[in-house]
């Protein structure tokens, strides 16, 4: 075993100082510095009005990292092993004691890494957006680990798909495509579905007959129930987003949304970006009342016009998602590392077509 | 004269005895051999068994690189592999490096399998690529630091092999730039050292000397001998015919991915071949010549020399001693081709025919 973590440790250390270390790692580094610190500075000075504490800014700053991270980690781990590869540096490693396992997951390590010094250079305003408040510790905990293994997920998936994938330009793109396909095609296919599937939607109106009362200036008063009109029927269709609202449960920001969320305030509503995301996307769960009855005429006297759902009360009345797409995507970046190792595995029974081994 | 040893015995006793096989200059006095140590034991004796390959094929989709290969690469030699480009050199040293699985036959380099025991070959076995990758942001030094310790070397032993290496291969200026910007030989000499980091009994060593400069080359030749020297297994593959001449011991012919057989090399040991024979007097020469009963067809003159057509060593002595007796002032008695160079030649002319 240690001998296994001892070369698994040299092919990290190898990695970090071959492929990440460089002058332009951190220029990217501080630019993301400068962008969270403008960021935290502009939500700062608006929460400061609201005097909501730092919920909303800790959660925008993690959202934050998971969008850079996911931008970056696809260019630092595509090209891992097929880059070597072009490089004649693999053959070489592979020639050595060091086995293709611990090759593949030192350099999966490496890109992860890589892709968590993000995290630690948001550390500072993520210290900063808690000293403000109203953070829970479980939000904190969840969302940064939550983070981590979605970082992790990525750069699995850009060092698998590199093995997999001869050519290092193709294998990078690849990567962002799966990161896209999750990132944004879920949301396209939420959205199209629900459009594409509508069902019929009845809905009964029943009015009041206004002409029935006695005006004095100031509307039509009645003694005792108003009189009501007859029911009017329309018909319409209706989104059926409930039938596609598993297809959210794939999008990595709605994994970190739906996991960390769960902090409302008195009123029910969301103290975070976190629980605001994931109360409007679990109501996509709750299917459209396709029977609708608006009795305006017997609410005459009522005090509300119908109940209103706060966000904690959707919230609560639904199922969570994020371990279902957390477990999705932690299987999706395993499969990418097993089928990359498996495919530069050597003695090598079959190169990809046009390949040198080397 | 070959010697058992086994390399990580090489490693524990990091003092005086390696130092003294890997500096630079070459001293002649190092090229002789000591006596095996009394207290290797016996089983170690199967880790300087060379390289054994028979009936290995493999093909790529729809190319038969390699059709079927058997040689033998014995310890204590340099073992050149010849063969024309696209004959399979270099699938057949991948196969041997353990990239590579063979679709059939079977290999043994240092007594194991590379198929079915890749560690075990590794741990033995040094490959010098055709290619020249490094990793490019690193210096020479972590170069060679990182790949003894991917070869398991703890850091100390590490850092001071790649010292020793450095100076080996004569790279001591360059020790701290980083790899990107050597030039294509000073790759080669780093490609070198990389390769005997784990000091391997089993070397490959895919096109060493192409990039160098004659002196480099020099050096190489003699490096190269005294590893074989040292009682490792040396297998070089170039087609450059005259820098093998020069180094090896023993030669492998590889075409069309078939090695010749040992029948059809002797054949062309008794092949007719030309002599350049040169003269003290040369124009007392062609004289001679008629005198010990050459007949004219068979002698021709180019710049250099006066070439005769022989067939094999016999003759040639034959004909050296007649001239001699004859009063001839030889300075000169030679093949007027390379060994391996008239072989290869000859065996291709056979193979067309």
């Amino acid at each position: 075993m240690s001998t296994f973590l001892g070369g698994l440790g040299t092919v990290l250390g190898l990695e970090l100082r071959q492929r990440v270390r460089g002058v332009a790692w951190y220029v990217l580094l501080g630019t993301f510095a400068l962008v969270v610190a403008g960021a935290t500075l502009m939500l700062w000075l608006s929460i400061s009005y609201a005097n909501t504490g730092g919920g909303y800014l800790f959660s925008t700053i993690i959202f934050l990292v998971l969008l850079l991270g996911t931008l970056v980690a696809p260019a630092l781990s595509g090209n891992a092993i097929n880059g070597d590869r072009d490089a004649g540096a693999l053959a070489t490693t592979q020639v050595t004691l060091v086995s293709t396992g611990q090759l593949v997951l030192g350099k999966f390590l490496a890109a992860w890494t890589a892709a968590l010094a993000f995290l630690v250079v948001a550390l500072p305003f993520l210290i900063f957006s808690v000293a403000l408040g109203a953070v829970a510790a479980d939000t904190i905990v969840t969302a940064v680990i939550v983070l981590a293994i979605e970082l992790g997920v990525v750069a699995a998936l850009g060092v698998g798909l590199s093995g997999v994938i001869p050519r290092p330009l193709f294998s990078v793109v690849t990567t962002y495509l799966a990161v896209a396909a999750l990132s944004i095609g879920t949301l396209i296919v939420f959205t199209l579905g629900g459009a594409a599937t509508q069902s019929p939607m009845k809905t009964t109106y029943i009015g009041i007959d206004y002409e029935a009362g006695t005006d004095f200036g100031a509307g039509p008063q009645f003694d005792g129930p108003p009189p009501c009109l007859d029911p009017m029927i329309t018909t319409s269709t209706q989104p059926r987003y409930d039938y596609y609202w598993g297809v959210l449960a794939a999008n990595p920001y709605l994994v970190l949304a739906d996991a960390a969320a769960g902090s409302f305030d008195r009123n029910g509503n969301p103290t975070d970006l976190f629980g605001a995301i994931a109360s409007g996307v679990r109501s996509a769960q709750i299917p459209p009342d396709l029977d609708v009855t608006i009795d305006e005429c017997a609410m005459y006297d009522a005090k509300g016009m119908g109940e209103y759902e706060t966000p904690e009360q959707v919230y609560d009345r639904t199922v969570p998602t994020w371990f279902v797409g957390l477990a999705s995507h932690v299987l999706l970046g395993a499969g990418a590392l097993l089928w990359g190792t498996s495919r530069t595995r050597t003695p090598a029974r079959k190169l990809p077509k046009g390949s040198r081994i080397a | 004269m070959t010697r058992t040893r086994h390399p990580a015995s090489y490693r524990e006793d990091s003092g005086t005895a390696r130092r003294h096989r890997c500096t630079l200059p070459f001293p002649e006095s190092a090229i002789v051999t000591n006596a095996p140590p009394a207290d290797i034991p016996p089983d170690r004796a199967a880790l300087s068994e060379g390289i054994t390959v028979t009936g290995v094929s493999r093909s790529f989709g729809g190319v038969h690189a390699v059709r079927s290969a058997t040689f033998t690469a014995e310890p204590g030699a340099v073992t050149a592999l010849i063969g024309p480009n696209g004959s399979g050199k270099t699938t057949l040293l991948l196969m041997l490096a353990t990239l590579l699985r063979p679709d059939g036959g079977s290999i043994r380099v240092a007594g194991f399998d590379p198929v079915t025991h890749p560690a075990e070959v590794r741990a033995r076995m040094g490959w010098m690529p055709d290619i020249l990758g490094s990793w490019s942001t690193l210096s020479v030094r972590a170069t060679l630091e990182i790949t003894g310790r991917l070869h398991r070397l703890d850091r100390a032993t590490s850092a001071t092999r790649a010292s020793e290496l450095i100076g080996l291969v004569g790279l001591d200026e360059l020790a701290n730039q980083p790899t990107r910007v050597l030039s294509r030989g000073q790759k080669q000499r780093l490609s070198l050292a990389r390769s005997l980091v784990h000091d391997p009994s089993v070397l490959l060593l895919d096109e060493p000397a192409s990039g160098l400069d004659p002196s480099a080359r020099v050096d190489l030749r003699v490096l190269v001998s005294r590893l074989a020297a040292e009682g490792r297994t040396i297998l070089v593959s170039s087609h450059v015919l005259s820098e093998l001449d020069e180094m090896a011991t023993a030669a492998v012919y590889l075409e069309a991915g078939t090695t010749a057989s040992a029948d059809r090399i002797a054949a062309t040991r008794t092949s007719t071949r030309q002599w350049r024979i040169r003269s003290v007097d040369p124009s007392r020469l062609p004289a001679a010549l008629r005198t010990v009963g050459v007949p004219p067809d068979r002698v021709s003159v180019d710049a250099l020399g006066t070439l005769v057509s022989v067939s094999g060593e016999a003759d040639a002595a034959a004909l050296l001693s007649a001239l001699v007796a004859s009063g001839a002032s030889i300075s000169s008695f030679a093949p007027a081709v390379g060994d391996l160079e008239h072989t290869f030649l000859d065996l291709r002319r056979t193979e067309e025919s």
